[in-house]
């Protein structure tokens, strides 16, 4: 999944994406995959997704550390393209770079934004439940992947997965996940209490990112309103 | 298992926003009507059966073309009205990675969802019983409802070859062709380019969609009697019954 890595790359980086509020960022990236969902032809969209990779280059994001993951989508558009080629070939190039363009701009927003920032902004249009659920999983998603870890290796070292016995290692992985759910289960009663001594009362206080937007905030939502009037307006070239 | 990978920009507006729109109706009454007390107990489990979703649900059965997706196994083990809340956080993560678009998020919810409301009440049901047949059955019907949902979904918009397992099919050129005429032979084309083992076509379709079904109901149902010999005060306390 790359969750850690991703993670890294929007705590740790230093550019000017990153230092800007996260608000604007979530406007700028609205504002793009409206464009790429609405653009219907080529040049239009290979102009929306050179901009997402100068973006990437402004955000100082490898995109040849992440990039490979905006080629899930273009793998499953494959099918929906050739569909499409019925039309012609363009459509079908259409149809793939939509996909891609989508994803990148969505691996834009969350590797310049750590995701508590990402889901305080989902807190002004969703219930307060379901933004806890969001911090909760993420926060448990790697606590339960470094025990899938540590119950892998201790699996292997006790002898316990033997290659070619297909029923034996499902038993083992089977009784390897309860045993994962029920010390989860246990560790979320822990939590429960923890949180519940520090005065939890069923929500999560997380604060949303409100400060007063500076420079860099209005030029990436100005930069947003531009880039959708353009994909928006005839071109006549 | 049944979890829709459709890029953005490809479903139309009109399929995917009723997708969000009965999405947050539901969700709405499911928040509604939950009381501060339950959430409170059970939020902390909510985010953990999440994460082993996501895990489940990002990791490709190297044997299968398929993944599982736990779904019916978190509806059992609390309850189905918070899952379809984890269905639609666990949906919403995996787009941001590019696994299914957002705009599918909605339509996603309500596919698993239905795997998870289905699931959960059948196993109430029909594991006061018999554990094992119980969890067999409600996993099965759930999944094939909701891989049934999945396929009308997809293929009321894009044809139904396109429901077919990507990673064993292989497309070849095609002529133009009037458009009738062409979803059928697309079709049958499709079909007939599945390779599974040492089968093809309609025989590897079925073996896929049958070992599919079949892996997720074995995980589910081991986990499920596994939990029951350690902790079955958690399965009893959701559902309300001891055996």
């Amino acid at each position: 999944m790359h969750i850690a890595e991703i993670d890294n790359l929007s705590l740790n980086g230093d550019s000017i994406l990153h230092k800007a509020g996260t608000v604007s960022k979530v406007v700028l990236t609205v504002l793009i995959l409206i464009s790429m969902i609405i653009s219907k032809d080529l040049y239009r969209l290979t102009g929306l997704i050179s901009i997402v990779l100068v973006l990437f280059v402004v955000g100082k994001i490898p995109i040849v550390q992440i990039g490979h993951l905006a080629l899930y989508p273009a793998l499953f558009s494959v099918f929906f393209a050739v569909l499409s080629a019925q039309q012609g070939w363009i459509s079908g190039i259409v149809v793939i770079f939509k996909a891609v363009g989508a994803a990148l701009t969505m691996l834009l927003l969350i590797t310049t934004t750590p995701y508590v920032d990402v889901f305080s902004v989902f807190s002004l249009f969703m219930p307060g439940l379901i933004v806890d659920i969001f911090l909760m999983t993420y926060r448990s998603f790697f606590i339960i992947a470094d025990k899938v870890h540590n119950l892998m290796t201790s699996i292997r070292l006790k002898g316990g997965y033997k290659p070619w016995q297909l029923l034996l290692n499902f038993k083992t992985i089977a009784s390897m996940l309860g045993t994962l759910i029920i010390q989860s289960f246990e560790m979320s009663e822990r939590m429960y209490r923890i949180y519940e001594l520090r005065g939890y009362t069923g929500r999560i206080p997380i604060r949303t990112d409100l400060k007063p937007a500076s420079q860099t905030d209005y030029w990436l939502c100005l930069a947003g309103m531009i880039i959708l009037t353009g994909t928006v307006i005839p071109w006549k070239i | 298992m049944s979890h829709i990978h459709i890029p953005d920009g490809i479903i139309p507006l009109y399929i995917w926003l009723p997708g969000y729109i009965v999405t947050f109706t539901i969700i709405y009454f499911v928040v509604k009507r939950s009381s501060n007390e339950q959430i409170k107990r059970v939020l902390p489990f909510t985010g953990i059966a999440a994460a082993l979703m996501l895990i489940g649900m990002s990791v490709p059965l190297i044997i299968i073309p398929v993944h599982i997706s736990l779904a019916v196994l978190t509806g059992i083990l609390i309850g189905p009205k918070m899952a379809f809340l984890v269905v639609f956080v666990v949906s919403m993560i995996l787009a941001m990675f590019g696994h299914g678009g957002i705009t599918i998020v909605g339509l996603n919810t309500l596919v698993i969802g239905s795997e998870v409301f289905i699931g959960a009440m059948l196993f109430k049901g029909l594991a006061k019983k018999n554990l094992i047949i119980g969890t067999c059955v409600a996993t099965v019907i759930a999944l094939i409802v909701s891989m049934s949902m999945m396929v009308g979904i997809i293929g009321t918009y894009a044809g139904f070859a396109e429901v077919l397992p990507h990673e064993a099919t292989e497309h070849a050129d095609e002529e133009h062709l009037d458009e009738e005429e062409h979803d059928d032979l697309h079709l049958t084309e499709a079909i007939s380019e599945i390779n599974y083992l040492a089968f093809s076509g309609w025989v590897a379709l079925i073996i896929i969609v049958v070992a599919g079904i079949g892996l997720e109901t074995l995980i589910t149902v081991l986990i499920i009697r596994y939990f029951y010999k350690v902790r079955p005060d958690l399965i009893e306390t959701v559902h309300g019954f001891t055996m």
